[in-house]
């Protein structure tokens, strides 16, 4: 009897102890994907009367949707109510963005809220887990799960099979 | 003979007790940690308003050195405060006729988009721009 009772309190303790390693677990996972910001390597400059952030050097950027690497980035806000709000982003040279499982690649990319689209140009990759394609201009319609690649001519628009979808 | 040696002893302690006092305030008595050529005034534990291109900043400081007429050093844990941000920083120089504010130390900013921290910053008030140097890392409340 006491056996069973030291095992059925020892059980519940366990319990106890996965339930609160969940409750928080959730919580602390919650946060941080949810969590957006701009990191700046060198410098940010925030302009109020342009309504504008500027970051410089290994610059990272994450919201909702993406991450962002460049070099360079402009955000212009608006204010609506107390609150500023990201309208455009704009990222210069050596930009990145990963979207899911998803990796953008070009030398500009701009980001509009409003549609939900990033438009990226020059030596534009889209990479995904099965292909990788190249070509000058990129249209990523998020909302509508859309990928438009342009290239100036047939012949710089580039589908390459990545090697784990080359068994299949 | 044990009143006289009482009294001396007094008189020792009095005198003892007056020394630690003036050691105490002259050891106090911390010198600035940038030195001016002018002759400033230092306000301990300040705070007040400015009136700038972004409206009424209140500004404070453990410590507040008036360089000149233009000029004030915001020395210690010091803030600027105003409708649009607050700046919490260390160590500030501000320039009130040219609206310019600045530190080299690090810095935290907290405004309508979020939180902000860099090594230090220029506050270029009348030209509505602040510039964050170093490593920057801006959290948006989402």
């Amino acid at each position: 009897m006491m056996v069973k009772l030291f095992f059925l309190e020892k059980l519940n303790l366990s319990l106890i102890i996965k339930t609160l390693y969940l409750f928080f677990f959730v919580i602390f996972f919650s946060n941080t994907n949810s969590e957006s910001y701009v990191k700046a390597g060198e410098s940010l400059i925030w302009d109020s009367e342009n309504q504008s952030y500027t970051a410089n050097g290994s610059v990272e950027f994450k919201n909702d949707e993406f991450v962002a690497f460049a070099d360079r980035m402009i955000a212009n806000y608006i204010k609506q109510d107390k609150d500023e709000i990201f309208t455009i982003v704009e990222l210069f040279e050596n930009v990145v963005i990963e979207f899911k499982d998803e990796i953008f690649r070009g030398n500009y990319a701009i980001y509009t809220r409003d549609d939900n689209i990033i438009k990226l140009t020059g030596n534009v990759s889209i990479e995904s887990p099965t292909r990788l394609l190249k070509g000058n201009e990129l249209i990523a319609d998020i909302d509508n799960n859309k990928r438009i690649l342009n290239s100036a001519n047939n012949e710089s628009l580039v589908e390459v099979l990545l090697e784990n979808n080359a068994d299949n | 003979m044990i009143n006289i040696f009482n009294t001396k002893i007094i008189y020792f302690l009095i005198i003892l007790i007056l020394g630690l006092q003036i050691f105490i305030y002259f050891y106090n008595q911390n010198s600035l940690t940038k030195s001016f050529s002018q002759k400033n005034i230092t306000v301990e534990n300040f705070s007040s308003v400015v009136l700038s291109n972004s409206g009424i900043t209140k500004i404070g400081s453990e410590k507040l050195n008036k360089i000149d007429d233009n000029k004030i050093y915001l020395e210690g844990e010091s803030y600027l405060e105003n409708k649009e941000y607050k700046i919490y920083g260390n160590n500030i120089s501000i320039n009130l006729i040219d609206e310019i504010s600045s530190s080299e130390d690090s810095v935290k900013v907290i405004n309508s988009m979020g939180t902000l921290k860099a090594k230090g910053f220029k506050n270029i008030d009348y030209d509505g721009k602040i510039i964050f140097f170093g490593e920057v890392e801006f959290v948006i409340d989402n």
